[in-house]
């Protein structure tokens, strides 16, 4: 097995027609994981039948028919799991895979017994059958498995509003961007799912698993065997390729065009549910994008906001007022937008936004102290740095680099972020201007 | 020093220190190489089932309202010279606390400047300070956190089926108390249970990170304001609770989009058990008091019923195909056992259009499985869950909340991974029979309004 490192650092190991494979070599966790990223656009056509495609598929491929003859399998292999799905990650829409187990070197031979296989490669060899080997009936899915997942995933669809406080942001950003790919709900809606049928599916299917780019990443403490027999078995899977035009790199500023010429007029928008505390969120515009230089400052400005305890939204908005047991905020950096969510007395709406706006303003003005903005430094470091202790957090941190075409480690994100001064997040607050207050609440 | 012990586990890659300091309050590091975060806590053993109590050779007993453990869990929080969060948030660390059933635990983690937060976290535990214009502010945020977790379908669904087990025992009860509760909360009543519960001998601190141990337990040394053992240890009174369920179904309604249901059983073993050395329950005659002999039981029960759950109704089950397939559940499906100082149960639950057909189906299946268990599917799901479980290591987090969790059962978290093959096939069998008794069946469901 391999030294110690503890490191979790990156690096493109191998690459041919819109294939990608990451490794992050580490010792630091006793897990090893591979998870494969499919990266499609976000767009109204294809949403559902994207959302459906990991949903089928988990229901069996031809080596493990069933879902449970697949947990069986993750069951041998001393408790491995395997999760896929999608994620919305600014107007892409990314369909993963991804399998984990445990490091060889942490099951004793005691545990092993006679069982002396390779768990890793079992597990690769099983997320590989998943995606490239479903169960296929006269060129489509099998209809049991499509029906079922359907009314999974319209009861799912139907299920977003159990979760209010989530709710209130997403349909906050909706709202926002009603008319472009960004409004659309990860999951799509009921009428796009009904069109969905297991032939069209298949169709979407094989473009997504032969033409769409796909970066694969592979963490832990794994042996060059297991690494060569992934990029093998990689490169007979995708081997009917056809070489894709790259994703447009211009595709968000050429839909946030749009943006500059947007009403700046303060909208509102109420949304009714029978809830205890209602759910406000106002959205902003801030059209700064990961690859602007005002970008660092941004994160800055955010955490002055809303980095723990020490910050504006916290203590004017919590301690201070009272006015609501929770206040976050939330950047959405692919699309250049900014929002801030709290749980309220519906009465106090009118109160709460004032204050809302009155902590921004605060910092266009200047009203940042030493305090704040030292906190809202070491905050981001902080969570910078913890972030490194989560396996899949790390490999999220670096497809979201690829996605935004920087090129950040962790050492450079931080450098960039301690450099920003108090004058930086100042002119970067100018540029944030309130667009949308959106209210959940129950009926008068 | 010589009051250090070295816990070694060599089959897990883990190791632990424990430092046993005067006042009897227990130290412990756990070592986590190469990770940014060091995560601390300093728990105690006092939450929200702990309403009643007497100190020793008083007899008045002193009862608190409900959500007291969590009302005086926010209130700790406040200094002389204003709130500790600042000096936390000076030092980039995010502080944090939590009040379950039977715990209080605050904490903080960090990337640097780890003395200076440990530091803050010994002083401000130590030293409360209550003032009545902040407690009468705190009763507003407090308000607004109970009507926050009233939309929690989740969370509605639960404490019903917990109501549906429990006719009296405290853990039925709103962890937050309610609006009312909190109104008779003041500085005196907050004040007897600080000096009550926060008694080192009842509490632990747990590091874990990449820290120096010998650093921590000079620290300590210097930082624990008491030298001696304190002698006084409160009576924890807690109501007679029956054997048998309170009631069978409890459902409510809420705007949600599909039913919510839990389901379980009731485990008695833990009744007349006074298996906590701090634990005195004295509604029962002392001499038909049963002992643990070995007080891994607790572990190994648990991890066995667990066993037993995911041979029945895990994702290889066919039981679980079954109910899917039917769209009768969907992957909201899960299933745990819990057992604590007073309660426990086993608690199955999901999302379902028709939750009556998927009990009726779970409880035909389970009446089979008496005579029906396979053991290689035990020792498949037993070593599968041992592999699982070591996932725990991999974060610091889990680590610190699980270590507290067990130390207040009177175990180490590494305990559970010695037990695994000292469980055997006839073993598991018999604890079925113990507990998926149908007269102990409970079930509470939320349905759409």
């Amino acid at each position: 097995m391999n030294n110690l490192n503890l490191e979790v650092n990156s690096r493109l190991i191998y690459s041919f027609t819109n294939s990608e494979i990451y490794f992050i070599p580490t010792t630091k966790y006793k897990t090893n994981t591979i998870t494969f990223f499919f990266i499609d656009d976000l767009r109204k056509e294809t949403v559902s039948k994207n959302a459906m495609i990991p949903a089928v598929l988990r229901r069996g491929c031809n080596k493990y028919p069933s879902m449970n003859e697949i947990s069986l399998q993750l069951e041998n292999l001393f408790g491995a799991s395997f999760d896929c799905g999608i994620i919305k990650k600014g107007e892409y829409h990314v369909i993963f895979f991804y399998a984990e187990c445990i490091s060889d070197n942490y099951l004793s031979q005691k545990m092993k017994g006679n069982n002396q296989d390779d768990i890793f490669h079992d597990c690769i060899e099983l997320l590989i059958d998943i995606i490239t080997d479903p169960i296929i009936e006269n060129g489509a899915f099998k209809p049991d498995f499509l029906k079922q997942e359907k009314e999974n995933l319209k009861r799912l669809i139907k299920g977003r509003i159990n979760d209010k406080v989530t709710y209130a942001i997403d349909r906050c950003f909706e709202e926002m961007c009603k008319d472009e790919p960004f409004g659309i709900y990860q999951y799509g809606d009921i009428s796009g799912l009904e069109q969905v049928d297991e032939t069209n599916l298949y169709h979407q299917y094989n473009k997504i698993i032969h033409n769409t780019p796909l970066k694969v990443f592979i963490s832990g403490n794994i042996p060059k065997e297991n690494i060569d027999y992934l990029k093998d078995i990689l490169i007979t899977k995708r081997a009917n390729i056809i070489a894709n035009t790259n994703i447009t790199s211009s595709r968000d500023e050429a839909n946030n065009i749009n943006d500059n010429d947007k009403n700046k007029e303060l909208k509102e928008y109420n949304e009714i549910l029978d809830i205890t505390q209602a759910k406000l969120s106002v959205g902003f515009n801030t059209n700064i994008y990961p690859k602007d230089q005002d970008y660092y400052s941004l994160l800055v400005c955010n955490s002055i906001l809303d980095g723990g305890m020490n910050s504006k939204l916290f203590k004017n908005i919590r301690e201070n007022a009272g006015l609501a047991y929770y206040i976050f905020s939330q950047l959405e950096k692919f699309k250049g937008l900014y929002l801030i969510s709290c749980g309220i007395d519906a009465q106090n709406k009118e109160k709460t936004v004032e204050l809302i706006l009155e902590q921004i303003k605060a910092i266009k003005l200047g009203d940042i102290s030493k305090i704040e903005y030292e906190s809202a430094l070491k905050s981001i470091e902080t969570g910078i740095n913890s972030l490194k202790d989560n396996q899949l957090q790390v490999i999220d941190y670096y497809l979201v680099q690829l996605l935004s075409k920087t090129e950040d480690n962790f050492d450079t994100l931080l450098k960039k972020v301690k450099s920003v001064t108090i004058s930086d997040v100042i002119k970067v607050a100018k540029k944030i201007e309130p667009e949308l207050v959106y209210l959940l609440s129950s009926k008068q | 020093m010589n009051n250090i012990e070295t816990m070694e586990y060599k089959d897990i890659n883990e190791v632990m220190y424990k430092y046993n300091h005067k006042s009897g309050l227990n130290v412990f590091v756990i070592p986590k190489k190469g990770y940014s975060k060091k995560y601390a806590v300093f728990a105690t053993h006092f939450g929200s089932i702990n309403t009643k109590f007497s100190e020793e050779g008083n007899r008045k007993v002193t009862t608190v309202p409900e959500g007291i453990a969590h009302f005086l869990e926010h209130k700790l929080f406040d200094q002389k010279d204003g709130s500790i969060m600042d000096k936390f948030s000076l030092l980039g660390s995010e502080p944090n606390a939590y009040t379950s059933f039977n715990q209080t635990v605050y904490l903080f983690s960090c990337t640097d400047k780890f003395n200076e937060n440990f530091g803050l976290l010994l002083n401000f535990v130590q030293n409360p300070y209550f003032v009545d214009e902040s407690i009468e502010k705190e009763k507003s945020i407090i308000k607004q956190e109970i009507n926050m977790y009233k939309d929690n379908a989740n969370w509605r669904s639960f404490f019903n089926f917990l109501k549906a087990l429990y006719k009296n025992n405290n853990v039925r009860n709103e962890i937050l108390g309610t609006s009312e509760s909190i109104d008779n909360i003041n500085k005196e009543i907050l004040l007897k249970c600080y000096n009550n519960f926060y008694n080192l001998t009842n509490m632990v601190v747990c590091i874990v990170g990449d820290v120096d141990k010998d650093e921590v337990f000079a620290q300590i040394e210097k930082q624990i304001e008491n030298n001696y053992k304190s002698e006084t240890e409160v009576r924890r009174i807690f109501p007679k609770e029956p054997e048998k369920i309170n009631v069978p179904y409890i459902e409510e309604k809420m705007q949600i989009s599909m039913p919510l249901f839990q389901i379980g059983y009731k485990d008695n073993f833990i009744n007349n058990i006074a298996w906590s050395k701090n634990q005195i329950n004295n509604i029962v005659d002392p001499s038909t008091d049963e002992l643990f002999e070995n007080k891994t039981d607790l572990l190994k029960r648990e991890i066995s019923i667990k066993i037993l759950l995911e041979m029945i109704m895990g994702r290889s089950s066919s039981l679980y195909l079954s109910l899917y397939e039917q769209g009768l559940i969907n992957n909201t499906f899960d299933f745990d056992y819990t057992a604590e100082e007073n309660y426990a149960y086993s608690v199955i639950s999901g999302e379902s259009q028709d939750p009556i057909k998927v009990k009726e189906i779970i409880l035909q299946n389970i009446n089979e499985k008496f005579s029906n268990l396979n053991e290689q599917d035990f020792v498949r799901v037993r070593n599968a869950m041992y592999g699982r479980n070591l996932r725990w290591f991999n974060s610091v987090e889990t680590i610190s909340g699980r270590f507290v969790s067990s130390f207040f059962k009177d175990n180490y978290l590494f305990d559970y991974f010695n037990l695994y093959d000292k469980i055997d096939f006839e073993y598991i069998i018999n604890i079925m029979k113990e507990h998926f008794k149908h007269e102990y069946f409970a079930m509470s469901v939320i349905m759409p309004s």
